[in-house]
């Protein structure tokens, strides 16, 4: 029995290189990113006093911030793809397989998926885990007589570390996928619309709090404190938090704010259906809602404070340099994973919504509009994600102006966070186009053989 | 409405799928004329060519040889732009799967095809559709809280809004349970006897097609037959006999 299942999920992933896809690049990169900073864990183990604590927070700060984020992607691109096969799920069920075994063919995918990728991921990690303590080196942050010493171990541990984190993933969304009864139809109503389960609303109530909470902390205490970078400490990932926070909550907030926008969509047909489309179906475009906030969150936040840090301490301490540093591949590294995650998840709402864009086509919608109701969906979302998202930046950048004396308006670098917004907002808008143009070609030809079904 | 008598034409159609070597002939010449106000039901076994039929004449598929006129017009050559546009404000479609967009009301799902064609809808002509296909007081519901057969009325209802020359129906009863089929059928029945709409239904249900005034019996791409004011048993005895109808033919 096992063995015919493995030999489905075989069969079934050689006929999906689509969705495999984006299962496999998220757990690529994750694996690329964490094995990298991972060797520098571990050549700290080979060196001693401050370069060792300098590489050990290297590892631990990035490597952890990571792990989140690779465990956040790799977690919303296996959910996406194994709701997409709601249907087909429910076909194998009813005409016998056990949900136990249908959880089975999801979970033997997934792992066939994350095996390989992980594997070459952790190869590519061995060559740029290299290049990133030669960096570090030249940058002066360790003192040349270090010598790397990073290998397999570390970059095994990271691979298992993500292949225990898709692992997990998989199996909370072929739970989900198996939940309700066996049927052939999907019940595109009330499945999709589900409500947000109460632990959801807390965990996304709890990160926003705690994104505040250091946040007048920062203001109260930590400001006052005789080393400068206490504030940055406590406020430095406030914008990460509520950004998350806000992430976890995007089907409500997107379900809230969608109906002004309906006012910017104008008249069009395409605006039309796509007001209603984000608000009535906020949980289909929540997952591409989710990183635009955290990309906005983050990006805003982080290198507000950077400049905030650099205008305020010219002179810098010992510290300056390393923690800066930090700052920015941390922000690198989030901005990487959630525009990988917007186009991923953009990719999978236009395969799903395949057979509906096509009906909307047969009832006379022209291919551009099909089109342009899909980048205006994006439109909408990308507006309320920037708004959300540099709404959360400020607890970051908020309280360390007031810590480092610059008041509440931060007296440079203003021109950052629309350049970010604006960035961010292209992003979203061409991965839309991206995502969408296959489908629109396909209308625009004449129907191949399939009748009018 | 176009005043043209003849709501729909096909003249010599063909369809064949692939190339030369491994071609399946789908429609090996189709000659049917379907008047205004009239309610035709094609049927036929499966892989006759019920499907591509009407994919072709509502300028879904292009055909490879022959001429399709609606409400008169040659519209074989249009390209796709033009015949998008034929979809949206001359054909009416009603499917199986009834197809509703599931984020828009039922009133919205109406005005649908209004809006893509950069109108704003009539609210009082959508308000008056509802009510002809019983759903008056189900305007703002969602089509995922509305019964299948309420969902194929909006579907009706929306293939009326622009008063097209045809109503094209594809096994419109098909996902529904016989009850609620005969309520459909009636209302098509009704879009005809008093709206005086043209029905074209393709379908596999003898009780289906006994509504209609005319059934066509397609076989193998070809008009095997047809049959004037028919019931449902005489049609079910013909069904059973479609081979009989291809060598009289």
């Amino acid at each position: 029995m096992t063995g015919s299942i493995t030999g489905l999920a075989w069969r079934s992933l050689r006929r999906r290189p689509a969705a495999a896809t984006a299962t496999f690049l998220a757990v690529l990169l994750g694996t690329v990113l964490i094995g990298s900073f991972a060797t520098l864990t571990e050549t700290s183990f080979a060196t001693s006093g401050d370069d060792a604590g300098t590489l050990v927070i290297f590892g631990a700060v990035v490597g952890g911030w990571g792990a989140a984020i690779v465990l956040f992607s790799v977690a919303s691109t296996v959910g996406i793809t194994a709701t997409q096969r709601a249907s087909e799920i429910g076909l194998i069920r009813t005409i016998g397989a056990t949900p136990r075994q249908a959880r089975r063919l999801i979970n033997r995918e997934v792992a066939a998926i994350a095996v390989v990728a992980a594997a070459f991921g952790g190869g590519i990690a061995l060559v740029t885990g290299r290049l990133l303590f030669s960096v570090i080196r030249s940058g002066g942050l360790v003192s040349d007589s270090v010598e790397y010493d990073g290998g397999p171990a570390s970059v095994g541990v990271a691979a298992l570390v993500v292949l225990v984190v898709s692992a997990i993933a998989s199996r909370v969304a072929a739970r989900r996928a198996t939940s309700g009864p066996a049927g052939v139809l999907a019940r595109s109503g009330a499945s999709e619309r589900g409500r947000m389960r109460w632990w959801r609303v807390a965990i996304g109530l709890a990160l926003v709090g705690y994104g505040i909470a250091m946040a007048v902390i920062t203001v109260t205490v930590t400001a006052h404190d005789d080393d400068p970078y206490a504030a940055m400490s406590t406020s430095g990932s406030s914008s990460i938090l509520v950004g998350v926070g806000l992430a976890v909550l995007a089907p409500v907030l997107l379900r809230w704010c969608a109906a002004p926008f309906r006012l910017l969509t104008g008249r069009g047909a395409s605006g039309h259906l796509a007001s209603y489309n984000t608000a009535r179906r906020a949980h289909l475009l929540s997952g591409v809602l989710a990183p635009v906030i955290v990309l906005t969150a983050a990006a805003i936040g982080t290198l507000m404070l950077v400049s905030i840090d650099t205008r305020t301490l010219p002179e810098g301490t010992p510290d300056s340099d390393t923690i800066n540093l930090l700052n920015n591949v941390v922000v690198g590294m989030i901005s990487l994973f959630a525009a990988i995650m917007v186009i991923n998840a953009f990719v999978a709402v236009i395969a799903h919504r395949r057979a509906e864009l096509e009906r909307l086509h047969r009832l006379g919608a022209t291919p551009g509009q099909v089109g342009s109701s899909v980048v205006a969906e994006a439109a909408i979302v990308a507006a309320v994600g920037v708004v959300l998202g540099a709404l959360a930046s400020t607890a970051s950048f908020v309280p360390f102006a007031i810590a480092r004396d610059e008041g509440v308006v931060p007296d440079g670098a203003l021109w950052l966070p629309p350049t970010i917004a604006v960035a961010v907002v292209a992003l979203t808008l061409a991965s839309a186009r991206f995502a969408v143009r296959p489908t629109v070609r396909g209308l625009a030809r004449p129907m191949a053989a399939g009748g009018v079904r | 409405m176009n005043p043209h008598e003849t709501a729909l034409e096909v003249q010599g159609l063909t369809r064949t799928y692939g190339t030369d070597g491994a071609a399946v002939v789908a429609l090996a010449g189709i000659d049917l004329t379907f008047a205004r106000s009239t309610f035709t039901a094609v049927m036929g076994p499966s892989g006759s060519g019920k499907s591509t039929f009407l994919s072709c004449a509502a300028g879904l598929d292009r055909p490879t040889s022959g001429r399709v006129l609606v409400g008169g017009e040659d519209v074989t050559d249009w390209d796709e732009d033009r015949r998008t546009r034929l979809r949206r404000e001359r054909i009416g479609f009603v499917f199986q799967g009834f197809h509703l967009m599931p984020y828009l009301s039922a009133s919205q799902n109406v005005g649908l095809p209004t809006r893509l064609a950069g109108k704003r809808p009539d609210r009082k002509r959508v308000g008056a559709l509802l009510e002809r296909v019983g759903l008056a007081d189900r305007a703002h519901h969602l089509p995922d809280s509305l019964s299948g057969g309420q969902q194929q009325r909006v579907a009706i209802a929306r293939a009326l809004v622009t008063q097209p020359d045809v109503l094209l129906a594809d096994e419109p009863t098909g996902a529904l349970d016989s009850a609620t089929a005969r309520q459909i059928l009636a209302l098509l029945r009704d879009c005809v006897d008093n709206l005086g709409q043209t029905v074209v239904m393709v379908t596999h249900d003898p009780v289906a097609a006994s509504y209609a005034d005319e059934v066509v019996y397609l076989v193998d791409g070809r008009v095997a037959g047809r049959m004037v004011h028919p019931t449902a048993d005489a049609v079910a005895a013909q069904m059973t006999h479609l081979d009989d109808l291809v060598v009289a033919s």
